[in-house]
């Protein structure tokens, strides 16, 4: 098996794959469920009283806004899984952080009381 | 064009890994933009982490926190003096940029379809759409400034009322006196939302510059001589991004 070309023939830097149109109607249904859930997020802000639960709902429905950005606008659902997994893994380790260093945070405060 | 694509074809039946093609089947080009887009949203994360990490740290009590109430400053509207208002205009800055980020998929799907008119009508849109963002938040600033944000002051800080409560309780040394019926607040609060709005303002400010280059690209049919328009897709890609950040910006430092 060869699976190298004779110079010219393949062009890895400048190899575009070949992409069709597959309408409008995924990319419309996704822009009027983001409006919903923001104005979803909007009405929740007046009707409930802050909380940690109404803190929860907000911080889910971002991830749910920020699923359908990166899924259908950036196509990301339509990739090869390899990209994607790529792309979010790393994620993984900022999930970490944040509940590592909002530990400390707080820890912080109690030092500052003491 | 045609002869990269029927050699690609040569390779597909070889295992992914094996060499002679794209093992994520993108172009080079926009998997360096993903390469890129996982960097900056390293960028952020570290930004909004740093932001909570500096609000946790001002939770006195479980229900007392110095850190200051948004809908108790971000409340003002354009031509509506003097109303509390808190959310309204950040949400209309949130529609914006969703209307933007639709009119951006649209051109990526116009380009899909090689179709140039259509591409560069709703590249306009575009740019209207983070023209107008980027008002709304000049806006947003100056009236923050003028209540006397500043990058390393923050006159937003607790009540009287809190004030008398957190003494109350025992908390009361950690606060000091402005001039009016407000403590200082927490410096950070200030800092962190120039930083992190700005350093957003500045995302959109860049994708707008792209999308005005990829628009005048798109008249001067650059893209219709190259057979595609995969630049329509790696300025999308950015475009999406910035909005994706605004999500958690919208969040964390309005909603929550």
């Amino acid at each position: 098996m060869e699976f190298y070309t004779k110079p010219g023939e393949y062009d890895a830097i400048n190899y575009v794959p070949h992409t069709e149109s597959h309408g409008t109607k995924e990319l419309w249904k996704t822009f009027w469920l983001l409006l919903g859930i923001t104005v979803l997020d909007f009405v929740i802000y007046f009707v409930m009283g802050p909380s940690g639960f109404r803190n929860f709902i907000f911080i889910f429905f971002g991830l749910v806004k920020a699923y359908y950005i990166v899924g259908a606008f950036m196509h990301l659902k339509h990739e090869k899984i390899n990209l994607a997994l790529v792309i979010l893994v790393p994620m993984v380790f900022v999930l970490g952080l944040i509940s590592g260093l909002l530990y400390e945070g707080s820890a912080l405060e109690v030092m500052k009381s003491m | 064009m045609a002869n990269h694509t029927s050699t690609q074809a040569a390779f597909e039946n070889q295992p992914t890994w094996a060499g002679g093609r794209s093992p994520f089947n993108v172009s080079y080009g926009k998997l360096m933009m993903w390469i890129f887009l996982l960097s900056d949203a390293f960028t952020f994360s570290s930004l909004l982490v740093q932001y909570g990490t500096q609000r946790f740290s001002n939770v006195v009590t479980p229900i007392t926190t110095k850190w200051p109430d948004p809908a108790s400053i971000f409340n003002h509207f354009p031509f509506m003096h003097g109303l509390h208002l808190p959310l309204l205009f950040v949400s209309v800055m949130t529609f914006i940029l969703i209307l933007s980020s639709v009119t951006m998929v649209l051109a990526v799907e116009a380009g899909h379809r090689k179709s140039k008119s259509e591409v560069a009508r709703y590249m306009i849109f575009t740019i209207l759409g983070g023209v107008a963002f980027l008002s709304c938040q000049a806006w947003e600033w100056y009236t923050f400034i003028h209540e006397g944000a500043r990058l390393d002051g923050n006159t937003f800080g607790i009540t009287k009322q809190g004030y008398d409560h957190l003494h109350s309780v025992g908390f009361g040394d950690h606060f000091e006196w402005a001039e009016g019926d407000r403590t200082f607040g927490p410096v950070p609060f200030a800092a962190l939302f120039f930083i992190v709005t700005g350093f957003h303002g500045f995302h959109v400010f860049s994708g707008v510059v792209i999308n005005v280059v990829v628009y005048i690209m798109t008249v001067r049919g650059v893209f219709e001589r190259r057979g595609h328009y995969e630049m329509i897709e790696k300025a999308g890609l950015y475009w999406h991004f910035v909005d994706l950040v605004w999500v958690f910006v919208f969040t964390f430092f309005y909603l929550i």
